[in-house]
């Protein structure tokens, strides 16, 4: 299959997530909804469901969550609870609902307390100090809770091995994303923007061994592509999410090539592997949450040296990215907190970048069509 | 060597402007209609602008568009941000410029140019009203005041009042607060001028303000603006009886480079 007509599935899968759900629920299989950010989605593939990932939607508008959410509430958190209302998720047996920030926490609750017996709300508060050991041991003991409401949905006693032999499944979907990010930044005429989001979106609502077979085969692929002679510019994108097609068509149509991101949803998301060779599945997990870096939504207890900044400043100059673009959520309180480090680190590397604010249910783009076209013409 | 004429079509918001240059150099004719994307503005200020001119779309070597509807214009040959032309026709009108506020009908923007007229840097407002053209309107409408006398009114003020410079419709409120307590409608229209100055203010300190500084956009005829944003940024600002032209004016200048 060419190249064009791979991407295509992915992009099909990634704007059809209810068909995805459907798929999986016709085969019998049970449905966990996974919301931001780094739950150990490898619990519910262990436990033979099918994690539903929940960022968002770019189609729908809040209406019936508004009975629930403070109006600066992010759309994404807004959106989750909205599509859990107005029946989108229906097909779900349980969700996840992790806390990493000010909003996902009052969420939560709202969740708990709108899905009432619907379906089962599974509480998750990562540890503010992940480093030390008593920060892995409360990962572990958060990770076990999680476990057994787990194994109270599917009705199975989840096993060590099936845990372990999840993260070997993640591991390899992580390797092939990253991989992928890398060869869709060397071949951007082949990727586009909206394609490279379509790959990397459809992993949230597919099953990962099956995500992985079919990206290490569109990898293959894209390796055997010549060189690239890329003449537009190489960007790197920021941001906790940047997956509204008509917004990274605007990068395409004025040939911004995305040469790596530091996005939530994206390589945020897959960066850090889990160890294998732990006897211990559940520390292997807990391991892998301490060993996550370098993201706004985590407590750095070396902040004030600008870790974090520097590090996405490397990551463009690694790149050879001519600028970065900052898409940022609107109301979220992580990212325009940081936005001021990270704006120092990318002046003081002479790294140009612009922001802008962006909303799930933004339709229209005009003005950051304009920005992001007068971005290219000073970078070209 | 025949003459080369460019026209430079800027498509606004709330305005239409045309340009058309000769040789890259001369304007020979300009035209302005006060409606913008998505009406007959943009056809009509085209008609305008050659019939001005005593020239036809024939005559015109390159047509290049910018501005909201840009992109909606068929007879352009190309289409450009107008964040690219104003940096360019800001330094056609002053060759020293280095930073452009440019204050439109719905947004703010803020640019650092280079000495070679292009863009270096910019930043552009938030999807917000506040510290714009349109928040100028809507204080205008609540006063009972036409939006071109704003400036000779504010100028009369005596009192200083506060008006908050976070959103247009809190501020829509407390100008109706100010109004219902008495409050002299030149003082709140003095208030209204700084509280627009308070918000493009901080724009251009996120950009860098450098000398010269220009102000372009329908805004800058506003002069209770402009002196406003003069206090706030402590820096002297200049500006064009072509100021609302910039864009257009730019866009002829960038269509004079690609067709020569």
């Amino acid at each position: 299959m060419a190249i064009a007509e791979k991407l295509a599935e992915f992009r099909k899968i990634a704007d059809n997530p209810k068909t995805q759900l459907e798929h999986y629920k016709s085969k019998g299989m049970k449905a966990v909804g996974v919301m931001p950010y780094f739950a150990p989605e490898e619990l519910v593939f262990a436990a033979g469901m099918f994690p539903a990932g929940m960022w968002g939607s770019n189609t729908k508008s809040i209406s019936r969550a508004k009975e629930y959410c403070a109006s600066f509430y992010c759309s994404l958190v807004q959106l989750d609870l909205e599509m859990l209302l107005d029946g989108t998720m229906d097909g779900l047996d349980a969700v996840i609902t992790p806390t990493c920030c000010d909003t996902l926490r009052p969420n939560s609750q709202n969740i708990k307390v709108a899905m009432k017996n619907k379906m089962k709300v599974i509480f998750l508060a990562h540890p503010q100090n992940r480093f030390p050991e008593c920060g892995v041991k409360y990962t572990e003991s958060c990770y076990k809770k999680i476990r057994a409401e787990l194994d109270e949905v599917s009705g199975h006693k989840t096993t060590d091995e099936e845990i372990q032999n999840a993260i070997k499944v993640y591991n390899r979907s992580r390797a092939a994303r990253r991989e992928f990010v890398k060869l869709a930044g060397a071949h951007p005429e082949a990727v586009s923007a909206v394609m490279r989001s379509g790959v990397l979106k459809a992993s949230y609502f597919m099953l990962k061994d099956e995500y992985a077979d079919k990206l290490e085969a569109l990898n293959a692929e894209l390796k055997a592509l010549p060189a690239s002679d890329w003449k537009g510019v190489r960007i790197v994108t920021s941001g906790i999410i940047c997956d509204n097609p008509t917004l990274l068509k605007i990068l395409d149509d004025n040939k911004c090539a995305i040469v790596a991101d530091d996005v939530a949803q994206e390589t945020r998301s897959f960066r850090c592997d889990a160890p294998e060779d732990d006897a211990d599945p559940i520390h292997a997990l807990a391991i892998q949450f301490r060993n996550q870096d370098y993201d706004i939504l985590l407590y750095d207890k070396f902040s004030s040296q600008n870790r974090r900044g520097e590090y996405v400043a490397k990551m463009c100059k690694d790149n050879h990215a001519d600028g970065l673009i900052l898409f940022m959520q609107q109301f979220c309180d992580p990212e325009e907190m940081e936005y001021p480090y990270l704006k120092k680190a990318l002046d003081a590397a002479g790294i140009p970048h612009i922001r802008l604010g962006i909303d799930h249910q933004m339709r229209d783009f005009g003005q950051a069509q304009t920005a992001i076209q007068a971005f290219a013409d000073v970078l070209d | 060597m025949n003459t080369l004429y460019t026209m430079g079509i800027d498509i606004g918001s709330t305005a239409s402007k045309c340009v058309i240059l000769k040789d890259g150099k001369e304007i020979v004719s300009k035209s302005l209609v006060s409606v913008g994307a998505g009406t007959s503005g943009p056809s009509r200020a085209i008609a305008e602008v050659l019939e001005n001119g005593g020239l036809k779309r024939e005559d015109m070597a390159f047509v290049l568009a910018t501005g909201y509807g840009r992109n909606s214009l068929e007879i352009a040959d190309k289409q450009m941000s107008e964040l690219s032309c104003h940096a360019h026709g800001a330094h056609f009108l002053f060759p020293n410029v280095h930073t452009v506020i440019d204050i439109g009908g719905q947004d703010a923007k803020v640019l650092h140019v280079g000495d070679d007229g292009n863009l270096v840097n910019f930043v552009m407002n938030d999807k917000c009203a506040a510290g714009t053209g349109r928040f100028l309107d809507v204080m205008a409408r609540v006063l009972e005041v036409d939006v071109g006398d704003l400036a000779g009114l504010g100028a009369k003020s005596q009192v200083q009042v506060e008006i908050s410079s976070t959103c247009t419709v809190f501020a829509e409120s407390e100008v109706i607060s100010q109004l219902a307590k008495g409050t002299d409608r030149c003082d709140i229209i003095d208030g209204i001028h700084r509280s627009v100055a308070g918000r493009v203010g901080g724009l251009a300190r996120r950009v860098g303000v450098q000398p010269d500084v220009v102000m372009t956009g329908g805004v800058a005829r506003n002069c209770g603006v402009l002196h406003a944003l003069e206090k706030e940024l402590n820096t002297e600002i200049q500006t064009s009886p072509l100021a609302q032209y910039n864009g257009a004016l730019g866009a002829a200048l960038f269509a004079f480079e690609k067709c020569r």
